[in-house]
């Protein structure tokens, strides 16, 4: 009896050691520890035992089960934990799913950088609209009334308005500085804001220049400052596009509405400032025109300039965008062109 | 302009130390852009002195000379040459190998080389003056001339640089950055400037004692507005000469080509100190009367090169008895020139003023050393710089000339600027306590003048800043802030004081809706320009009469400005489908409509000017387009948290498709519209096997919530039932009619799809929607759910004529 007993242990070790899947597992399963089993027949055949020997066949056979169902559990556990749930090979090298194509304007992407760093510095957004007048563009700006500026050959003027003056004489805006009297006009000082968008020049294009740019302005208001506090403010900008702190210089630059007036450049980042083509070989490009506001710009916004003082910033968003993707040519941006334009995601 | 460092150590001494680059560095950080720093003597490398020893014929070539040459070292070298007009101990000018030089003057420059001509050694060339950059200052009469450096005084072996006193740094300045500085628009100007930012003294310009006994020349100002004063000097004496080798390098230099030694005399003391001049053969002078007055209507001036101009009654312009002689302060007639047979001249010393000079050099768009310079507004001080030069450089260059008359006409005098400074504003706005002493020096040395009582400057204005440049004391602030140079000011930190939270709905809304096109429906945002092509307006139907106009467009066919954003979206697509067959596109910007609108004030009456939207898609399946569009613009309020916006069909947009538009609405009103892109636009506009969906809405009119407005609901505590239905109805039956007939029946009603094709009987549509619904209190028995689908069956059988479709 206890030979048979050991002879089907080997066997029904030997048969779970075999087993391939799931589906033989249940087969084997039941019959080695079902109804029917080998063990189920030997405890039924136990009646003609003494007790003695029918307590010892018992335990074994008790025993030889338990193995059955603890290397069973095992062979299970290693067939699940082996288990795909694909049916057949897979190509792991093929692409992934696209996801959900599509992007904003570099331009107005580097507009959100900036709006988000200026609105944490407590600044409103505003925004004029495309189309000014000759007293919004220029009277107010303190522009000499020949300034060149103010001629066709420069300005795009409205058909119909451009052999008239001042606020009848129409034209798309030339920059962006006539909102900034707009602003001071509703909302009084001190003020701070930015007033991002286009501006359109009649010039002659090329891959530096181009007829349509979109620019970004700042200007605060406020008494007691002076004119080196744009310093910082621009210095933590660039920081916030660039993502690292960019050197950077002022000089004396001249604009109608600024007394002083100072062009600010950052360091050429094609070259790290050694000097390249870009950076027409002296390491520097010229990025931001800026400086104190006039006080005649103050007077047109209805601000006294013995009270009231604040400085401009400027900032050219193409040649900005221009110098953080290495773009060589600024016609780019309005071309729609969907071959440049989906490489900024 | 160009600006030689040579010239301007004459009247500054720099410090010693001081490198080219610094000053550049220097005047482009406190005065001007300084564009580029240029070593005129680079090019004139290995190009020497020789002189000729000897010279033979070359065996091989009747036109080559063989010329055995001392150029400096220990032994005389053969060089090959065909110049006619070799003779020996001549001084010539010789390029040793390793120079550059422009083969007979055209093209690139071309490194010489030792080499063998017809079979015999030359090291390096004799050369002609076109082929070494020395034509301004020995200008061949024939083609095959050499230079010949006869009474030059040189040595064999000398840099051709220092003979010809081109060994100079020039810094080109931009001319744009000069724009309101007429002061700086000569030499000394800049010198002045260097003087103050390195502190040292400015040396005095010449003066010259006239006789003041001398007979008056005639002169008559008929227009002294535009006149303020003119100098007029005859000189006897002058005759038509070569001017020296220093005054050719500096005109040279600073980009003006020589002439004559008198026509050179004017030009170089406009270098010096911006004021222009003239000179007249006095014989050309009819009546020896100068006059100036306004051009008489179609007048005509002859030029040197015998075309004529036509003048109108605003030119100003200087006449003898008869006729006109110049255009005043902008350039000669045939009449000033000096000929072989000069024999004296009337030299002109005026000034003009600055509007006058401006609008005639605009009507003839010509611009002149000489009216870059009036137009900026010179002072009138300046002619008495200008003439003591010119008179002292005369005398120098012609010692046997004689003033024989003289007379100054002055009409109007530049004031001088005063202007009174407090220390407190000063400290204020600049942020820093200058010193008193150093606003001094600062100051004076720019040519202030300035006394301080109780806290107060009394500042005088010099008169080359009078002209409009220095008016208001946060001028003088800004001079003393650039001289000092701003990078000098610490940056001071901006306080913030938090007043109100910055919130601007409209802005915001804006953004969400780019970003919902761009990251959540897949849409490339463009930029295209405000100026339409004609033909994309006409294609798209878009009507033209409250369109504006640009005066000067950048091309007669970009005249329009947008009114409509469809017309750009279109071109955009038209351009894209070259490379791509699907896509989707968006762009947000102002169009603009006749009308009146006055954002600032009540006298500014500007056209509409509103914000649009518009987006296409473009793909193959029409169908699919068109709902994959209204999607977006269905789904745009729930994700931009803005007032819900209804799709509607009530007015055709002129661009789409007969069948397949909708209008925007927002509360009742028209505010948009969304279409399949017509039949006909497409044709036109040659848009072939693909279809295009278009949206375009008035951003102005969405209204942006002040904040998200959902509210929680409460999760169901029972399972909700779905059940999927398939029905078959009449292909005119729609969407809502169905959604309508059984809405209050049930939780939900989910739209699945539509069908039409193989087993579904002509003129049916097969429409599976998908049904939600919850039991109060109790979860649903499968009899009740029957039971609920049962009744739905018959109430859209009864209204929409359904029937329940078999699978």
């Amino acid at each position: 009896m206890k030979e048979k007993l050991e002879d089907i242990k080997i066997k029904g070790l030997k048969k779970i050691e075999n087993i391939k899947n799931i589906s033989e597992l249940e087969d084997v399963r039941k019959e080695l520890t079902g109804k029917k089993s080998e063990l189920s027949q030997v405890l039924k055949s136990m009646s003609s035992l003494s007790n003695e020997d029918k307590k010892s066949i018992g335990m074994f056979t008790t025993e030889i089960k338990n193995l059955f169902i603890d290397k069973l559990h095992g062979k299970e556990e290693e067939i699940i934990s082996s288990m795909s749930v694909l049916d057949g090979p897979i190509d792991l090298t093929l692409p992934g799913h696209k996801v959900n194509e599509g992007a904003l304007h570099p331009i107005t992407q580097m507009k959100y950088d900036l709006n988000d760093a200026f609105l944490s510095l407590g600044f409103d957004l505003y925004s004029e609209d495309d189309i000014s007048s000759e007293k919004y563009a220029f009277d107010n700006l303190n522009f000499a009334k020949d300034h060149p500026a103010r001629e066709s050959m420069d300005t795009y003027w409205i058909e119909g308005t451009e052999a008239k003056s001042g606020a009848e004489r129409l034209c798309l805006r030339p920059h962006l500085t006539g909102g900034s009297v707009r602003y001071l006009m509703r909302h009084g000082a001190p003020a701070r804001f930015v007033y991002p968008g286009g501006a359109y020049r009649n010039e002659t294009t090329d891959a530096r220049h181009e007829r349509a740019f979109v620019q970004y302005e700042a200007l605060i208001v406020d008494k007691d400052i002076s004119f080196s506090s744009g310093m910082v403010m621009i210095q933590t900008i660039l920081e916030k596009v660039f993502g690292r702190k960019i050197n950077t210089r002022m000089r004396e630059g001249f604009f109608p509405f600024t007394e002083p007036g100072y062009e600010i450049d950052m360091e050429c980042l094609v070259c790290g400032g050694k000097g390249c083509k870009v950076c027409n070989h002296n390491g520097w490009i010229e990025v931001m025109p800026g400086g104190v506001i006039h006080p005649n710009v103050l007077k047109s916004a209805g601000l006294n300039p013995e009270e009231w003082t604040g400085f401009y910033i400027n900032i050219g968003l193409d040649r900005l965008v221009m110098m953080r993707y290495g773009v060589d040519d600024v016609r780019l941006f309005h071309s729609a062109d969907l071959r440049f334009l989906k490489q900024f995601k | 302009m160009r600006v030689s460092l040579r010239l301007i150590k004459k009247y500054v001494e720099l410090p010693k130390d001081l490198t080219d680059q610094q000053i550049a560095a220097d005047l482009t950080l406190r005065t001007v852009e300084v564009e580029n720093v240029e070593n005129t003597a680079l090019k004139y490398h290995d190009i020497v002195v020789g002189k000729i020893l000897e010279i033979k014929k070359h065996p091989n070539a009747d036109r080559l000379k063989i010329c055995i040459t001392d150029i400096g070292t220990d032994n005389p070298v053969q060089i090959v040459c065909g110049g006619t007009n070799l003779y020996e101990n001549e001084l010539v000018v010789v390029s040793k190998p390793g120079a550059y030089v422009v083969w007979h003057g055209e093209g690139e420059p071309v490194k010489v080389k030792e080499t063998k001509m017809r079979g015999e050694a030359s090291y390096g060339m004799i050369c002609a003056a076109s082929e070494v950059y020395l034509n301004d200052f020995f200008p061949a009469l024939e083609e095959t001339e050499i230079v010949d450096l006869k009474g030059i005084n040189c040595n064999p072996g000398d840099n051709i640089a220092d003979v010809i006193d081109m060994n100079d740094t020039v810094l080109e300045i931009d001319n744009k950055s000069l724009s309101n500085r007429p002061d700086l628009w000569g030499h000394y100007g800049i010198a002045r400037e260097l003087s103050a930012i390195y502190n040292v003294p400015l040396k005095e310009l010449p003066n010259y004692d006239i006789d003041k006994d001398l007979p008056k020349y005639n002169v008559e100002i008929k227009e002294p507005d535009k006149c303020n004063r003119y100098v007029g000097v005859e000189i006897d004496g002058i005759y038509e000469k070569e001017s020296p080798i220093w005054m050719k390098a500096l005109l040279s230099k600073t980009g003006q080509r020589p002439i004559n030694a008198i026509v050179d005399i004017t030009n170089y003391v406009m270098m010096v100190v911006g004021q222009p001049l003239h000179a007249f053969d006095r014989t050309h002078v009819n009546g020896e009367k100068i006059i100036v007055r306004n051009a008489f209507e179609n007048e005509e001036l002859l030029l040197l090169d015998n075309n004529k101009i036509q003048l109108t009654k605003d030119d100003l312009v200087i006449c003898d008895e008869n006729d006109a002689m110049a255009l005043a302060g902008i350039r000669g007639g045939k009449k000033d020139s000096i000929l072989p047979n000069t024999t004296g001249i009337v030299l002109e010393v005026a000034n003009f003023t600055a509007s006058t000079i401006r609008k005639t050099g605009k009507r003839f768009a010509e611009k002149t050393e000489s009216s870059i310079r009036y137009e900026k507004g010179i002072d009138t001080q300046r002619v008495d710089q200008g003439l003591n030069l010119a008179l002292q450089l005369i005398k120098e260059i012609f010692p046997d000339s004689k003033i024989i008359k003289y007379s100054d006409t002055y009409k109007h005098e530049t004031k001088q600027n005063k202007i009174k400074v407090s220390e407190e504003f000063l400290n204020k706005r600049l942020g820093k306590v200058i010193s008193r002493d150093k606003i001094n020096q600062i100051l004076t040395s720019l040519g202030y003048k300035l006394s301080y009582n109780n806290g107060e400057y009394d500042i005088v204005v010099p008169s080359w800043r009078s002209t409009g440049d220095v008016v208001i004391k946060d001028d003088v602030m800004g001079d003393i802030a650039r001289i000092l140079s701003f990078d000098s000011f610490d940056a001071k930190p901006i306080s913030i004081k938090i007043e109100h939270a910055i919130k601007q709905n409209d802005v915001l809304l804006d953004r969400k809706i780019r970003e919902y096109l761009s990251y959540r429906c897949g849409f490339y945002e463009i930029y295209t320009y405000p100026w339409i092509d004609e033909k994309y307006i006409k294609i798209a139907k878009i009507d033209m009469d409250l369109s504006l106009k640009l005066a000067t467009p950048p091309a007669p066919e970009l005249a329009y400005l947008r009114s409509s954003l469809i017309p750009g979206m279109l071109e955009a697509i038209c351009k894209n489908l070259r490379y791509y067959d699907e896509f989707k596109l968006f762009e947000v910007k102002q169009v603009y409509k006749k009308g009146d609108y006055r954002p600032s004030s009540t006298d500014e009456i500007l056209p509409i000017q509103e914000n649009y939207l518009t987006g296409c898609i473009v793909g193959k399946n029409a169908q699919n387009i068109f709902f994959e569009a209204k999607g977006v613009l269905e789904n745009m309020a729930r994700y931009c948290h803005m007032e819900n916006i209804k799709l509607e069909q009530l007015q055709k947009p002129n661009w789409a498709d007969v069948n397949a538009y909708l209008n925007v609405t927002i509360n009742n009103k028209i505010i948009g519209s969304l279409g399949l892109l017509s039949y006909q636009v497409m044709n036109e506009s040659k848009i072939k096997r693909t279809n295009v969906a278009m949206f375009e809405i008035n951003m102005d009119k969405l209204i942006p919530y002040n904040s998200r407005t959902n509210k929680y609901e409460k999760l169901p505590e029972l399972p909700l039932v779905e059940k999927d239905l398939s029905v078959l109805v009449d292909e005119n039956i729609k969407w809502i009619n169905i959604e309508e007939s059984i809405k209050s029946l049930v939780k939900e009603i989910e739209f699945v799809d539509e069908y039409k094709g193989n087993q579904i009987p002509e003129g049916k549509k097969s429409i599976t929607l998908k049904i939600r619904m919850i039991n109060e209190g109790t979860t649903m028995t499968s009899e009740q759910i029957n039971k609920k689908m049962n009744s739905i069956l018959k109430v859209l059988e009864k209204k929409c004529g359904a029937i329940l479709r078999e699978e």
